[in-house]
């Protein structure tokens, strides 16, 4: 009876070890197969699959850069500031509105738009720049001759 | 950002600088803070400014402007927030860049790697300098280094 508590025991020693070595190689090289085939058997190498995958393509963060800029987002954007800013009336605003003459602001206020647009952008207008900004389409090509934007 | 004037300013584009410093200053005070408050001190700002807005006096719109100056100096604040890539900023110049006469040191075995690219740049060299005599005249050859 001991020896074949014995036995059973040590039987179970060895079930245990291999439990514990042999299948996970067998599962490893299982998977590592699965893998080659699949690598293999698509018309596409994976790692490009990975590199087109919309995840990579688009990324959702800019760390420290900043989404590229169009000349139709910028241009959104400047209108948008615009059509926020208190003084002017949204229906009366197009591209091409003088701020002084057709908008009747006075130039405190257009220093107050360039400030706005300042912040919206992230660099300084120098004032000798500014002041030739008075029209909406102005401020979006000077934005786009600063970013290095022509389209 | 230099010290050295080199344009006369009219009494306008000062009084505009002046306003648009002072509200950045505001700004570096207040709205690192409180936003609200920042807007509030602006307002009241504008308003200071608006008060002598139809001032017709020549001198005392000077002495307006050159008190508004001072007050901006004993005022200002120490440390003033810049945007990162414009001048005072912590990232001003930090990238800069090549300048494009690099590409005519290179080697010639180093442009033929490029044929097509610098062809097509020795036309527009070719361009530049015709555009550039059509506008300014030849070049005398004794002034030329």
């Amino acid at each position: 009876m001991a020896t074949l508590l014995k036995n059973v025991r040590s039987f179970s020693t060895i079930a245990n070890f291999l439990v514990r070595t042999t299948v996970p190689r067998l599962g490893a090289v299982a998977l590592m197969r699965q893998l080659n085939c699949h690598h293999h058997c698509s018309s596409r190498p994976l790692q490009l699959q990975i590199l087109q995958s919309p995840f990579f393509s688009q990324p959702l963060r800019w760390y420290a850069g900043k989404p590229p800029l169009t000349l139709e987002s910028i241009q959104k954007r400047v209108e948008l500031v615009l059509r926020l800013y208190d003084k002017i009336n949204p229906d009366k605003l197009t591209l091409d509105s003088h701020f002084i003459n057709d908008l009747s602001l006075d130039s405190l206020d257009q220093v107050e738009i360039i400030m706005a647009i300042e912040d919206e952008f992230g660099f300084e207008i120098p004032d000798a720049d500014s002041e030739r900004l008075m029209r909406p389409r102005d401020i979006v090509q000077y934005i786009a001759d600063k970013e290095d934007i022509f389209d | 950002m230099s010290y050295l004037q080199t344009k006369v300013l009219s009494h306008a584009q000062k009084v505009r600088s002046l306003y648009k410093k002072a509200a950045r200053t505001l700004q570096s005070y207040y709205e690192p803070f409180d936003r609200a408050e920042f807007r509030y001190q602006a307002v009241l700002l504008r308003a200071r400014f608006d008060e002598n807005k139809n001032e017709v006096d020549v001198r005392k719109a000077k002495k307006l402007l050159l008190d508004g100056q001072k007050e901006l100096l004993l005022k200002s604040h120490p440390q003033q927030i810049y945007f990162p890539l414009s001048p005072g900023g912590v990232a001003y110049e930090r990238h800069f860049p090549t300048p494009d006469w690099i590409l005519d040191t290179w080697h010639p075995f180093e442009k033929a790697q490029y044929p097509e690219y610098f062809a097509l740049r020795e036309i527009r060299k070719k361009e530049y300098i015709e555009r550039w005599e059509k506008q300014y005249g030849k070049t005398e050859e004794e002034v030329a280094h």
